[in-house]
């Protein structure tokens, strides 16, 4: 492929997608360098699928456009430039792994050949094995090929780790880990912050249907990965609280306070110095899911 | 059409074991079963035996085609369709390939009835009668293979594994491809002959004679087939639409 089509690399400009009365997608705007691995993470229902589906040509965007590569993602997915492994994407019965990645190359202008995809997916072993008895981690690994089949330029996985042990998965990240070197583009929907933090350049946090957060994973998870505090504080207005240094947001439930923290260390300063009265103070690891939920509040978003 | 795609469908469907079940197996035990019961004498001017013999081979080709139904709602339950979308093929081939192996196995289907007719019920024919026979067998498959990708895209598995089983069973009733139509009321011979499994029927019978179906069997054959065609192409732009 020409450089300049690659240096267009991937562009998602104000795409919004509703299912009915479900917004799925509200507004995303995104680019991305070719070359880049980038994880979309995010809670169920944040819109990552959605997002991916768009950009595959899967699902139209009730507004906004998208180019990969400088092309439409039908036009890209034509020219063999995009290989992915979707959440639903299924086997077919009375085959093997081998017949059915045989098959798929010869759908493609320039496959990638198949004992390198078996090479690379880890299924040498389970090539002359039919699809039907194979365990939910090697299935994954056989849709994993399929995505490689194209031997695409850019790589899109949804959720790629969803039932594989733990051999597996750092079998799978370590053969995404050379794909990457290559310098294909990679994207990845991942619930999982550690997944994101370690295998991404760039982590794209999603909630509700927007980017809340759009970084390299450091700065991601100096946010994501914070602390919470959770003390007992009798009548201290939510708003002051907010106000301390170090602190994203604050839920009440009572008596009882729990602040989520960009630094729990200046806060707990800021806490103890304030408010004589908190008690039974702990410090403890962000939960994911109250972090996005943390994010979403305007005023706290990163950008970086 | 690609050949490996091809190729790799018709592999994949004579190892499914519904094929060996429905499209070798019952054919072939019903031709055994009923040529003993009926099987001296003659019917249409045909010796009776070669009459069952190819009644039963078009109701297995029959089952092959009708069977890609079956295969369709599947692939498309398991997400697989969605992935050939996001390669070059275009979705109408997929749908062509589904035709095409439909028809290329419903021939040793027919084939294997014959070879039994010929060396276990000494059926004797000129090699051009059973040429003719199987190749018109093979022409009047084309409603039936319309109708199993329009059910393929329009219904889910759960559905249409019982529905195919019934609608097979009544078309081969009604439409005379098991016992002759001349048995029944002059009602319902009205009925078999509007429909395409009597048609079907008919077209592998009629060479046995040295005749042919005629035009107005095969207008009968045509029609059916558009109406599935139409009805085909409007469930599956409707399984495609992009939403």
């Amino acid at each position: 492929m020409p450089e300049t089509m690659l240096a267009a690399g991937l562009s998602l400009r104000g795409l919004t997608k509703s299912y009915g009365p479900v917004r799925a997608v509200a507004g995303i705007d995104l680019d991305i360098v070719a070359g880049e691995t980038v994880a979309l993470l995010g809670p169920n229902g944040a819109g990552k699928s959605t997002t991916i589906d768009m950009l595959l040509g899967l699902a139209r965007p009730d507004a906004g456009a998208v180019t990969v590569f400088g092309r439409t993602p039908d036009e890209a997915v034509r020219a063999g430039l995009i290989g992915a492994m979707l959440q639903s994407g299924g086997l077919i019965s009375e085959v093997t792994v081998r017949e059915l990645l045989v098959l798929a190359a010869s759908l493609y202008p320039a496959p990638m050949p198949v004992d390198e995809v078996l090479e690379r997916a880890d299924l040498t072993e389970l090539a002359d094995r039919r699809t039907t008895k194979l365990s939910g981690g090697q299935t994954q690994r056989v849709r994993f090929a399929l995505a490689l089949v194209p031997d695409p330029e850019l790589l899109v996985l949804d959720e790629p780790t969803a039932a594989m042990d733990v051999e597996t998965r750092r079998r799978f990240w370590a053969s995404m880990r050379q794909l990457a070197a290559a310098g294909r583009t990679v994207l990845f929907a991942t619930h999982y912050l550690d997944e994101a933090d370690e295998y991404a350049d760039r982590i794209v946090l999603m909630a509700q249907g927007r980017v809340v957060a759009d970084g390299p994973a450091t700065a991601i998870k100096a946010v994501v990965g914070g602390r919470t505090i959770r003390a007992t504080l009798p009548g201290v207005p939510d708003g002051l609280l907010a106000a301390l240094p170090g602190v994203g947001a604050v839920e009440r439930h009572g008596d009882a306070v729990r602040l989520t923290c960009t630094d729990s260390d200046l806060a707990l300063r800021a806490l103890l110095a304030g408010y004589q009265d908190a008690r039974d103070i702990e410090v403890g690891g962000a939960d994911l899911e109250d972090a996005f939920v943390a994010l979403t509040s305007p005023a706290t978003g990163v950008s970086a | 059409m690609n050949a490996t795609y091809l190729r790799t469908e018709v592999r994949r469907t004579l190892r499914a074991p519904r094929y060996f079940i429905f499209v070798i197996g019952m054919p072939v035990g019903l031709f055994l079963l009923f040529s003993s019961l009926y099987g001296s004498g003659d019917q249409d001017g045909i010796a009776a035996k070669a009459w069952l013999m190819v009644s039963m081979s078009v109701f297995g080709a029959m089952g092959a085609a009708v069977s890609i139904g079956g295969r369709i709602a599947g692939e498309r339950q398991a997400g697989w369709t969605r992935q050939l979308r996001l390669t070059p093929m275009p979705g109408r081939m997929y749908v062509a390939s589904k035709a095409i192996t439909a028809l290329a196995v419903a021939v040793p289907a027919l084939a294997l009835v014959y070879a039994v007719g010929a060396v276990v019920e000494g059926v004797r024919l000129p090699a051009a009668r059973w040429a003719e026979a199987a190749g018109w067998s093979l022409l009047a498959l084309a409603p039936f293979v319309a109708l199993g990708i329009w059910l393929g895209h329009r219904l889910t598995v759960d559905v249409l594994g019982p529905l195919s089983g019934a609608l097979f069973t009544a078309l081969g009733i009604l439409g005379g491809v098991w016992f002759p139509i001349d048995q029944l009321p002059s009602a319902m011979q009205s009925v078999a002959k509007a429909l395409p499994s009597y048609w079907l029927a008919q077209a592998g019978r009629e060479p046995l004679a040295g005749s042919w179906i005629g035009w107005h069997g095969v207008a009968v054959l045509a029609i059916w087939t558009a109406i599935f065609t139409v009805l085909g192409a409007r469930a599956y732009r409707r399984d495609t639409a992009r939403a």
